[in-house]
């Protein structure tokens, strides 16, 4: 069963991802993200991390994804805003010929490994309980940079976007 | 049983699109979504890692790289805005504009 689910759930990944990869208007190539995005966190849920698999859905699909369609409506592309891109599948199959080394040594150096069972676990590996306990104990420094970084990135999209404003005022 | 290996395949392969679209693509917001293809390809060896040695390490750090990506979705995306608002176009080749001088 588990085997048929991660067949699935990796052929809409790859299928969403390059569905991203090869539409010319950015509204479809946001919808096949999202189809990447949502099973990529099935794909979460299956290597036992409910909690990583519940903040991919919140945060990728529900707040990164939003933002994106929200600014392509709120943009209002055209046609004529588009760049062109004639020789697009001459890059994508230069690209291709430029990955796949890359990918034979990590896939050789990961079968390389002893095997071990993958397979759902019913323990509380993943839950929301032991991941806050290890989150407060160990990583409590990186957590305070995390919200700083967050703050710093606020403030900073804010300025950004009003910085015509406020040259208009100054001048 | 689904080895290790399957699960390095489908990361991979999502974190090749990535790259593949940076290299390929000009649209800038394709660009963008590549960014965001390539963490996802690290993030899910991060948590096959994380079950291959029952340990949570790796998920933490997955909720580190989860958080920074949301940083940068802000700030890619005002920056976005302000480049679409002078220039009217979504080309990458507007960011030659750094080396144009005040017009």
């Amino acid at each position: 069963m588990n085997e048929i689910i991660f067949i699935g759930l990796s052929f809409f990944a790859i299928t969403g991802a390059i569905a991203m990869l090869v539409y010319k208007n950015p509204m479809y190539s946001a919808l096949g993200l999202l189809v990447s995005i949502m099973s990529v966190a099935g794909l979460f849920a299956l290597l036992n991390a409910t909690f990583l698999f519940m903040v991919q859905i919140i945060v990728y699909a529900g707040a990164i994804m939003t933002l994106i369609l929200f600014l392509l409506m709120f943009l209002n592309i055209k046609e004529e805003h588009l760049p062109k891109e004639p020789k697009k599948f001459f890059l994508i199959g230069l690209g291709v010929l430029i990955m796949i080394p890359f990918n034979i040594v990590i896939l050789k150096a990961v079968s390389n490994l002893p095997n071990a069972n993958m397979s759902v676990v019913e323990s509380s590996f993943g839950d929301i309980k032991p991941i806050g306990t290890l989150l407060y104990n160990d990583w409590i420094l990186a957590f305070e940079l995390i919200s700083i970084l967050l703050l710093v990135a606020l403030v900073g999209s804010i300025v950004l976007a009003k910085r015509k404003k406020i040259n208009k005022e100054n001048s | 049983m689904i080895s290790l290996t399957s699960y390095a395949f489908v990361s991979m392969i999502l974190f090749s699109i990535g790259v593949i679209g940076v290299i390929a693509r000009r649209n800038i917001f394709v660009i963008y979504m590549s960014i965001e293809l390539m963490l996802n390809g690290v993030n899910l060896f991060l948590i096959t890692f994380a079950r291959y040695h029952f340990n949570m390490d790796p998920q933490i750090i997955t909720i580190m790289v989860i958080s920074i990506a949301a940083a940068e979705a802000a700030i890619f995306l005002s920056v976005i805005i302000l480049l679409f608002r002078s220039k009217r176009s979504l080309d990458t080749d507007i960011f030659t504009t750094l080396t144009q001088g005040e017009k």
